[in-house]
């Protein structure tokens, strides 16, 4: 019962991220637009002009309110700390980004630092922030003492790659991710775990929803690279912190699909503003579809347009449906995880 | 929404789940016991982690080509 009582109240404090992070997406709106920080929504027919940057409403939703957790609650500051230093980091290396379109190779560099406040941190508090036992669904789990600390660095860049990877699309990031956090916040409840992990993905979850309702179809705010980045360090460090490695894996499959193939068919680290081929096509009707140019690559996108164009928001449901499958079967790897044959 | 794009995502999705699943299956039952190296000696323990590091690393290559498999042989089903 004295556990149920802190998850409750861990997820009640998370829910004023909603308030929050709606307000802050609101001001930014409008402060960006005022100092001409906006970007071109090109799929539409009439190529609105939309503020940009305006996910950086999300790291300082989820920093302010690791803070407030760790004040009211008297949790442990110190995995909360190294939670706010990554989520940071990567929403510096987003702006950056952002204002001085750094080149398609620096941004997986950056992001491999965004893991440092965890992995040092973690040295000098052993066993508060991770712990390098691997514990696998179904076959127990094994002690990595060398290798789990250096995937520390190599977790946070790539799940914040990624979800900076999957956002072409108005709700597409916000609204996918939000599902991941949802269903691991529902398989985190389910397995018992600690109320901190809990409290965090509750708070990822509810700041991205107040996100999303801006920036769904039509969007009215776009996220930017400070959002997309540090939306995915999030993810990236959750999977340590509440010990989900292998069902955040699982959860973002729509994520790594997208990526594996646009870096198996580019062949380098580039940005998608840097492409000659674009692997979509907006139609005279307003519908997307596949631009069949074959050195263009597969994105997720362009597979689900494959001889079916369709309007933008059938495609994001779509996009939403393969998360929520994957973030299905990250429940039952979560759930299987306690199991062992 | 395109269920057949859904439906066909959806058995890739179960498809690499259940062998990502047996992948860290093999890694717990029969890589991470082995001893490649003796650990007391100099290195020993980071030579061995390198090792079954680069068994992990094969295994993912191994599961990513039949991902990549599996995708193309839709988009060119339905491309063409």
């Amino acid at each position: 019962m004295a556990s149920l009582g802190a998850n409750t109240i861990a997820i009640l404090i998370a829910l004023g991220s909603f308030p929050v992070s709606l307000a802050l997406t609101r001001f930014f709106m409008y402060w960006n637009s005022a100092h001409e920080i906006i970007g071109i929504d090109v799929h539409k027919l009439d190529r609105p002009k939309v503020p940009e940057m305006v996910g950086v409403a999300v790291p300082i939703t989820l920093v302010l309110f690791a803070a407030i957790y760790a004040i009211t609650e008297g949790a442990s500051a110190i995995p909360l700390l190294a939670y706010s230093l990554v989520v940071g980091l990567a929403a510096l290396v987003g702006a950056v980004d952002d204002r001085l379109k750094l080149g398609g190779i620096f941004k997986p560099l950056l992001t491999l630092l965004c893991g440092l406040p965890i992995l040092i941190i973690g040295l000098m508090f052993p066993g508060q922030i991770y712990n390098s036992t691997l514990h696998v669904p179904l076959f127990g789990g094994y002690h990595l003492p060398v290798i789990y600390p250096l995937t520390i660095l190599v977790a946070v860049s790539v799940t914040s790659n990624t979800v900076n990877m999957l956002d072409p699309l108005n709700g597409s990031m916000a609204g996918g991710i939000s599902i991941v956090a949802g269903g691991l916040l529902v398989g985190s409840l389910l397995i018992g775990a600690g109320s901190m992990p809990i409290f965090l993905y509750a708070s990822l979850l509810f700041s991205l929803l107040g996100f999303l309702y801006y920036n769904r179809f039509p969007a009215r705010a776009f996220a930017g690279n400070v959002g997309q980045l540090s939306i995915g360090a999030s993810i990236g460090a959750l999977a340590i912190l509440g010990k989900t490695e292998i069902a955040s894996i699982v959860a973002i499959f729509p994520n790594i699909q997208n990526s594996f193939f646009f870096l198996s068919r580019i062949r380098r680290f580039t940005e998608h503003r840097e492409l000659t081929s674009k692997p979509t096509k907006l139609l005279p009707d307003g519908k997307l579809a596949d631009s069949e140019d074959p050195r263009a690559p597969l994105t997720l996108v362009r597979t689900l347009l494959i001889g079916r164009p369709a309007t933008e928001n059938e495609i994001v449901s779509t996009i939403w449906m393969l998360f929520l499958t994957s973030t299905s079967l990250a429940v039952i790897t979560l759930l299987l995880t306690g199991v062992i044959l | 929404m395109n269920k057949r794009a859904v439906g066909y995502e959806l058995v890739v999705f179960v498809t690499q789940w259940g062998l990502m699943l047996i992948g860290f299956g093999i890694l717990t039952k029969f890589v991470a016991p082995l001893n490649f190296l003796n650990p007391n000696l100099s290195l020993g323990l980071y030579f061995d982690a390198a090792a079954k590091g680069l068994i992990a690393l094969i295994l993912s290559v191994t599961w990513l080509f039949i991902w990549d498999r599996q995708v193309r042989i839709y988009f060119h089903r339905r491309g063409k």
